[in-house]
């Protein structure tokens, strides 16, 4: 039972997929992806304007910002394209900023930053985690200094994705009326920036805030608005995106695995045709299909109007099964590969860096499961 | 047949509301004293409950209304299956509605139809399933039954193994081999027979869950008419295979891991083992791959929904289904630590649960109905395309 609107989306999501199907193979070339290796800001400028152009910064974001005012199925499509060509930065961390930015209480704000996030002129990023990392919004030591009407930003933000080729920040900060949400540009003075590098060899930011003052303009949402709400929702979201940009690491990898079985020969044989290797690649797409379930179940909720609890679980869940199932599919397809798997001038390590990277982006497995477990409901419908 | 001789046209409802309907009737009709029993009922038993959902109309979700069936739509049969389970009704007599049913409506003839359909309805003839043999396992094809034409009828001699509830079913459909001088599955026939006669020996087998559900049946110039075969001669092999249609998806529902999640959940709460972080973590391992099970499974019965149809990619819900329910149990009886080793009804701090019994039973479901090693071939060869 299909209304003419699920029609109309699956169209949508079709067209997406297949431009986002065609820009992948159009641009793949993982020479490059070597070459930008620990340089800066860790993607092609040429590659972002060229997405810009498909709208494709504006999925999620609201026509009357510019945007497309799609969904996160449509998204999520685009993620998952790209991520089987391993070029989908940095519109993971700029969708994550940009739903920061709307779920908060700034009008003005969200009117002067969005369009321009859209056009791929202004590329906002989130500093929200510190020291430690982890995914609790809360676990901060960065202070908000009222001064006057401003505020005065002093700390230090990690594992800031994007940071290198920002525009700006959005800032989490706590103070003695709680916690709230701030937009700092990044030539603002006080601020500097230093990279540490990820498994792939692309940028991770640290950011330190030197008393930056915050104008009354520029926070994203005060602590008396909701205060952090607005990043944990964003927080959700960005994580079901992450676990869609790893469905396609995870397709692209196992693909490449089977096609080296079916035309490798070891003992006379492909080694395809060997069953204890069969078993192996059938539990991968095992692997691979329980992610895609689970996505197709988060971003429907995502799209829904669902309650805030329902959103974190399935988050959650679609988080740690795509961080698990990322590395063992890609850990695997380096054995099935054999020594040539080993080497860096094969593609099967460019795949299992990005799940490394991927898995580790906004909570692991572990950071995830346990956070499923205290949302855990006491009742399980059976 | 409904009371007043008109089944109601239960497609015309949605999804969600067919299922209401179905909660509330499973609700009000299975009987107390049957509901989620930890065996299988024998046929004595649930024969009144069997005739009551007969009586409604609501015995057999899937046949046509012209047979006396529901007429379902197989969205709603889905629905039905799993408010069916959810009710905790007890398991009657089904291989007659499930397996033989549907096939003679879709292959029989309208004197097989007639002759049987509506002995199944009144609980006058009850069915078993003869497919595996002694020799003739995962590999199920080299099974050596053997059926003769004698004038109009078959001779079969052989023994059939793994036959669930054989003891209480009056017939059997089984594969016997009527051609041993082609390729395996090509001298394969579909034959159903009468189980009250002579040469028909049904042996017990006790599992090791201590239940005896599993039969041997052993036939000994055993006979059954021609006009009991289903399909053409030596054709058996895919009658048998078009049965499997709804089976591959059924048999990957998340319903049994749901449950052993249940108990397990209720040995966690009973001993106090939510207090400790490591337990705590694997069950939460185990919750998600039990909800993960039930989204794959979703998916597909959304396609089903919709009218589409899927391949051999389905396997993987049997797989993942099936060997999740194992990992529940396998951690409720490590979770229960020294209750672990006791079988039977335990106290666990004034519970009563048994431990052992889910963890038991369950080592069948990754063995039954294609293994979870025949699944794996089955998408390394036709999912993946490897070689052979």
């Amino acid at each position: 039972m299909q209304d003419a609107n699920t029609l109309e989306a699956q169209h949508e999501t079709g067209m997406l997929r297949e431009s986002a199907v065609d820009f992948v193979r159009r641009n793949i070339e993982t020479k490059k992806l070597r070459e930008r290796r620990r340089t800066l800001p860790g993607y092609d400028a040429g590659t972002l304007s060229h997405m810009a152009e498909l709208g494709w910064l504006g999925i999620v974001v609201p026509e009357p910002y510019g945007g497309l005012g799609l969904g996160f199925a449509e998204m999520a499509v685009v993620l998952q394209e790209l991520g089987k060509g391993l070029m989908a930065d940095p519109m993971l961390s700029v969708a994550f900023a940009g739903r920061v930015l709307q779920h908060g209480t700034n009008e003005a704000l969200k009117q002067s930053l969005l369009p321009p996030l859209v056009e791929g002129r202004l590329l906002p990023c989130v500093a929200w985690q510190e020291v430690q990392g982890g995914i609790d919004p809360k676990a901060i030591a960065t202070r908000a200094e009222a001064d006057g009407e401003d505020v005065l930003l002093t700390g230090s933000k990690r594992f800031v994705a994007g940071a290198a080729g920002a525009g700006g920040f959005v800032v989490s900060a706590r103070s003695s009326s709680g916690y709230g949400l701030y937009w700092v540009t990044s030539d603002a003075p006080g601020v500097t920036v230093r990279y540490e590098w990820r498994a792939d060899e692309t940028p991770s930011g640290i950011v330190e805030l030197r008393s930056v003052r915050v104008s009354a303009d520029n926070v994203v949402c005060a602590a008396s608005e909701g205060g952090l709400a607005a990043l944990e929702r964003a927080v959700d979201e960005a994580a079901v995106l992450a676990a869609a940009e790893m469905l396609g690491v995870v397709e692209a990898a196992l693909q490449m695995a089977l096609a080296y079985m079916r035309t490798r020969v070891q003992f006379d044989k492909p080694i395809g045709s060997f069953q204890a290797l069969q078993h192996k690649a059938a539990d991968l797409y095992v692997q691979q299909e329980l992610v895609r379930a689970v996505l197709q179940d988060a971003v429907r909720e995502l799209d829904g109007d669902g309650d805030a609890l329902e959103r974190a679980r399935l988050a959650s869940r679609c988080k740690a099964r795509g961080s698990d199932a990322g590395l063992r599919v890609t850990r695997e397809v380096i054995q099935l590969h054999g020594a040539i798997g080993f080497t860096d001038e094969y593609d099967a390590g460019l795949y299992l860096k990005r799940a490394l990277v991927l898995s580790a982006f906004l909570g692991n497995a572990t950071a995830h499961r346990r956070r499923f477990a205290t949302l855990q409901e006491d009742t399980l419908a059976v | 047949m409904a009371e007043n001789g008109q089944a109601p046209d239960w497609n015309a409802l949605t999804d969600d509301e067919f299922r209401r309907v179905a909660r509330e009737f499973f609700e009000t009709h299975v009987p107390q004293h049957l509901r989620y029993l930890s065996r299988r009922p024998r046929w004595a038993e649930v024969k009144d409950w069997y005739l009551t959902m007969s009586r409604h109309g609501w015995l057999v979700p899937s046949w046509p209304k012209e047979w006396g069936g529901m007429g379902l739509s197989q969205s709603k049969v889905l629905v039905y299956l799993e408010e069916l389970e959810r009710s905790g009704a007890p398991r009657v007599m089904d291989q007659g509605l499930m397996n033989i049913g549907p096939l003679l409506i879709a292959r029989g003839t309208d004197e097989q139809r007639r002759r049987f359909l509506p002995k199944i309805l009144s609980g006058e003839q009850t069915w078993c399933q003869g497919y595996s043999e002694p020799n003739a396992g995962s590999d199920l094809a080299s099974l050596r039954t053997e059926a003769r034409i004698e004038g109009d009828e078959f001779v079969i001699n052989g023994s059939k193994i793994w036959t669930s509830v054989a003891f209480d079913a009056t017939h059997m459909f089984a594969l016997v081999r009527t051609d041993k001088t082609v390729k395996k599955q090509a001298g394969i026939s579909f034959v159903m027979i009468d189980m009250r006669q002579p040469g028909v020996t049904v042996r017990p087998i006790r599992n090791i869950a201590g239940h005896e559900e599993l039969c041997e049946v052993f036939l000994d110039n055993v006979r059954t008419p021609v006009a009991n075969m289903v399909g053409g001669l030596n054709e058996g092999w895919n009658v048998a295979k078009a049965l499997l249609g709804f089976e591959r998806i059924w048999s990957g529902s998340p319903r049994q891991s749901m449950l052993a999640l249940l108990r397990l959940r209720m040995l966690a709460k009973a001993s106090g083992k939510m207090a400790d972080p490591v337990f705590v973590d694997k069950l939460a391992q185990v919750t998600m791959d039990v909800l993960d099970a039930a989204s794959a499974y979703e998916r597909f019965a959304q396609i089903m929904r919709t009218g589409g149809s899927f391949g051999f990619e389905v396997s993987m819900l049997k797989i993942w289904a099936t060997e999740t329910c194992q990992r529940a149990t396998e951690l409720m009886v490590e979770a229960a630590g020294d209750l672990g080793g006791l079988i039977g009804n335990v106290d666990v701090e004034g519970e009563t649960l048994d431990i052992l019994y889910p963890f038991l039973e369950c080592r069948a479901f990754t063995i039954y109905g294609g293994s979870s090693q025949v699944q794996r071939n089955i998408l390394a060869k036709n999912v993946l395309e490897l070689p052979s």
